[in-house]
């Protein structure tokens, strides 16, 4: 392949495709979407080679052009418009605001709590009652860690309030633990 | 009766609520008060907390998933064939 810059892409992409790779795929969790994303972010450094002036490395460049498509993934995701779900209050509190009965947290077991998460069947059983939930809450409880950051952060870069935050994952959150209430520990 | 004491302690609706704003953000001086106090008459709620907070834990958990070199070696022909049509 002929050089046309005086940065070699072709050897970038040997050199940090694996990295760039694992990341996203942390990141996203889907091993379509990770590939399609370090494609593009080849092609958007193939464009803006110009631009790279060399005073970061080749790689903290091609992170940062990854990372921004990964947040604008999520920002998609979570602008889409709001719902009001209120029918998943309805189906755990009454209309006081007071637990149903028969959806009433149930006692765990605390002292188990520690080796359940080493436990591979408990994990499959909460990632299940992950995925169950609808796509933006998902996102919305996954994103804190997806992105290493806190609320606040998360509700800059995705352009929502924490208000609107903290209710999508209060919504997401009661459904969860029920998920798996009902389906670990009955 | 019962509309006092929500007013005063909060329902459980609004009670897991905060518990979810604290967990994420914190809680003000009078929400932490709000919150103790109601988490004091109720079991359930107490529960909720506990089971929350562990299933953050859950959550955070890196479920960094295997993939094979092929793929790799595939994905990285598919990249410099596309920056190959760019030219």
């Amino acid at each position: 392949m002929p050089e046309t810059n005086t940065y070699n892409l072709t050897e970038w992409v040997e050199t940090y495709t694996d990295d760039l790779y694992s990341w996203a795929l942390h990141k996203v969790s889907d091993a379509e979407l990770a590939s399609d994303m370090v494609q593009d972010t080849f092609l958007a450094a193939a464009e803006k080679l110009e631009n790279f002036k060399g005073d970061s490395t080749p790689k903290t460049w091609l992170y940062a052009i990854l990372n921004h498509k990964i947040i604008d993934h999520y920002r998609r995701k979570v602008r889409q418009p709001v719902r009001v779900e209120n029918q998943v209050f309805s189906t755990f509190f009454d209309e006081g605001g007071d637990w149903k009965r028969e959806r009433r947290p149930q006692k765990w077991g605390e002292e188990e709590e520690e080796h359940l998460l080493d436990d591979l069947e408990f994990r499959a059983v909460l990632k299940e009652c992950l995925d169950a939930l609808p796509e933006k809450w998902n996102t919305c409880v996954q994103l804190k860690y997806l992105m290493n950051k806190n609320g606040d952060e998360i509700c800059k870069e995705l352009d929502i309030t924490p208000t609107n935050f903290w209710q999508i994952v209060h919504r997401a959150k009661l459904q969860l633990r029920n998920c798996v209430e009902e389906n670990w520990f009955n | 009766m019962k509309k006092i004491m929500h007013t005063l302690f909060l329902s459980c609706l609004k009670a897991t609520e905060l518990i979810e704003k604290k967990i994420h953000f914190g809680l003000s001086a009078k929400e932490s008060l709000q919150l103790k106090m109601h988490k004091m008459m109720c079991d359930a709620c107490s529960s909720y907390e506990k089971q929350s907070v562990f299933l953050e834990k859950g959550i955070s958990l890196d479920e960094r998933k295997e993939f094979s070199p092929d793929d790799l070696k595939k994905l990285k022909l598919a990249i410099n064939e596309k920056l190959s049509e760019m030219k």
